[in-house]
């Protein structure tokens, strides 16, 4: 029983990472309607860019600061150059350009970093483990947990609370209406792929801290699909719960059924499940089916 | 006041004094760069009037709406010839967002409610550009003065709301925005007479009380000339008749085509209009 609580307790703080990354996806999806393959390479990009600034001497509250803004400009410069002109081109060739910027951003990862893996040196959290009853977890999991809340709490926050965020709402429901109200749809978009870089960069950095940091970050990244597919693509809601519920999945299947393989059943449990999720429930949990008055 | 050479009516300025804020200079508009929805129309607004476009479906009314807001940009149209005026600026080149800044506000067809965002949402969203502060408070204060109703509604879902409601919103998501020029386009579409009825005695108010000009896109010829104290007729991306709202409603055209009456000023029989028709459906 104790090692079932410590595997669903572990699932939901590594969760809460890819509900971060997931927001940062749903919220491109919701205001533009861009399906972001790239999302995978965004955190592991953020995640070197932490790491650069934590190896430069930066505490690393610091470093993750610098890495908000560090992303915060990225996306704002990645929507300017690569996708302000495919506005209005067909949804195949704009996910196609996600696809070049994922091998694009992994390229200048891979050119900058190389493909070694790094660490946080020194570990930024502290080695001892912590207690809860009878159950153990890393440090490293429960702060991932907490700087994943804060955020998400910042960014709904945001959504509920501000112009913009209530303007990124609007268009995600109605471009049109929202084009007439003086919104500018462009700066919707520049800022939703500024917000998914920076949930990304944060994600990606968490992350790094767990495992540590190499290529492989990117493919946890790619973890978001099955999350926003069971979250319902466009609910930001759905997208947290859908996160948290991957970890939890993903923690699960490794506990009890990496005995009975080769390994790997970890890497491909939510895959499996997205699989039947789609099958069963393609709009996910939440999302949207048309408001229809009868 | 007289009709000019081609029997064509002076513009709005005639009937209400001042200079027209609005002025539509014989525009040409291109959709996909081939597709000529408007042939050179012009119109003009006076400054606090009503003026409406009357026409059957696909005569240009929205499109002509739509280049003024500058929303037809984002369909893949434009403007390829003529030019907008709004108080004596060129606009037929800006952004729609720019437009809107400088208070030309549509309200586009079909009740477009942010569906996902409550009422007061929606009404938010008009404050945009103006931020949220004391602009928003006032505008709010506004719509409720006008709009009672959406008062109790505010909490709710805008797409779970009854249709003259949406309507309610989207109107007043316009007024929060502080309109110098307020584009309507269907706004009786799909709603029961008795609401039309409401929603047109409120746009009255608006248009006496706080002095907005309303260009109104109607195809309820009757309600829209009683609406506007001047019209003008769109037909195939031209305007092919204009007047004062009086005038127009004595036209025999305007009469037959478009409030289906007779030369007698009674009501034309509904057997007598698809007469032709009919036989035509059932003797070939």
């Amino acid at each position: 029983m104790e090692i079932f609580l410590e595997l669903v307790l572990t699932g939901i703080m590594v969760g809460s990472i890819y509900a971060l990354v997931a927001l940062g996806w749903t919220l491109i999806y919701k205001c533009s309607g861009v399906l972001n393959l790239a999302m995978g390479e965004l955190t592991l990009l953020g995640a070197y860019v932490c790491l650069a600034f934590y190896t430069w001497g930066f505490p690393f509250p610091a470093a993750l600061g610098a890495t908000l803004i560090i992303g915060f400009l990225l996306g704002l410069l990645t929507e300017r150059l690569f996708l302000r002109r495919m506005i209005g081109e067909p949804v195949l060739s704009v996910v196609m350009v996600t696809v070049g910027l994922s091998f694009f951003f992994r390229a200048v990862v891979g050119f900058l970093w190389g493909t070694d893996t790094r660490v946080f040196d020194p570990p930024v959290f502290p080695r001892e483990p912590f207690r809860l009853g009878q159950m153990v977890f890393g440090q490293v999991y429960l702060w991932s947990f907490v700087a994943a809340v804060v955020l998400l709490v910042v960014f709904v926050a945001f959504f509920e609370r501000t112009r913009w965020g209530l303007a990124m709402k609007a268009t995600a429901d109605d471009e049109m209406a929202a084009l007439s109200l003086g919104v500018s749809a462009k700066r919707v978009y520049a800022l939703a792929w500024a917000i998914a870089f920076m949930a990304a960069g944060v994600g990606g950095t968490l992350l790094g801290n767990i495992n540590g940091l190499n290529i492989s970050v990117g493919t946890l990244g790619i973890l978001v699909l099955p999350a926003v597919v069971l979250g319902g693509l466009n609910s930001i809601p759905g997208a947290i719960v859908g996160g948290i519920a991957i970890g939890v999945l993903q923690n699960l299947s490794g506990g009890y059924l990496e005995r009975f393989t080769a390994g790997g059943v970890k890497e491909i449990a939510p895959f499996v499940f997205m699989v039947i999720l789609l099958l069963f429930r393609p709009y996910g949990l939440w999302g949207w089916v048309k408001i229809e008055r009868v | 006041m007289a009709p000019d050479d081609d029997g064509r009516w002076q513009g709005a300025e005639c009937v209400v004094k001042g200079e027209p804020i609005l002025r539509v200079t014989n525009i040409e508009v291109l959709y996909h760069e081939v597709i000529l929805a408007l042939k050179g129309v012009s119109l003009a607004v006076p400054p606090d009037g009503v003026v409406a476009l009357l026409g059957a479906n696909g005569a240009g009314k929205s499109t002509t709406l739509k280049a003024i807001s500058g929303l037809l940009k984002h369909e893949n149209g434009k403007v390829a010839q003529g030019t907008i005026e709004f108080l004596g600026e060129r606009i037929d080149r800006r952004s729609a967002e720019e437009i809107a800044r400088l208070g030309i506000i549509q309200v586009i067809e079909g009740r477009r409610v942010f569906e996902h965002l409550t009422v007061e949402q929606n009404l938010r969203v008009g404050a945009h550009q103006a931020g949220n502060g004391a602009h928003l408070r006032r505008g709010l204060e506004l719509v409720y003065h006008y709009f009672p109703r959406l008062k109790d509604l505010r909490q709710v879902a805008a797409g779970y709301v009854s249709g003259g409601e949406q309507q309610m919103t989207v109107i007043g998501r316009a007024l929060v925005a502080g309109p110098r020029l307020l584009l309507l386009d269907e706004p009786s579409m799909g709603l029961a007479p008795l609401l039309i009825h409401e929603i047109f005695a409120i746009l009255a108010r608006l248009n006496q009380v706080e002095r907005i000009p309303i260009l109104l896109v109607e195809q309820n010829a009757k309600l829209a000339l009683a609406a506007a104290r001047y019209a003008y007729v769109l037909e195939n991306g031209r305007v092919v008749m204009d007047g004062p709202s009086e005038t127009l409603r004595e036209n025999p055209d305007v009469r037959d085509f478009y409030l289906g009456l007779t030369d007698l000023g009674t009501r034309k029989s509904f057997r007598a209009v698809k007469h032709y028709k009919r036989r035509k459906r059932w003797v070939t």
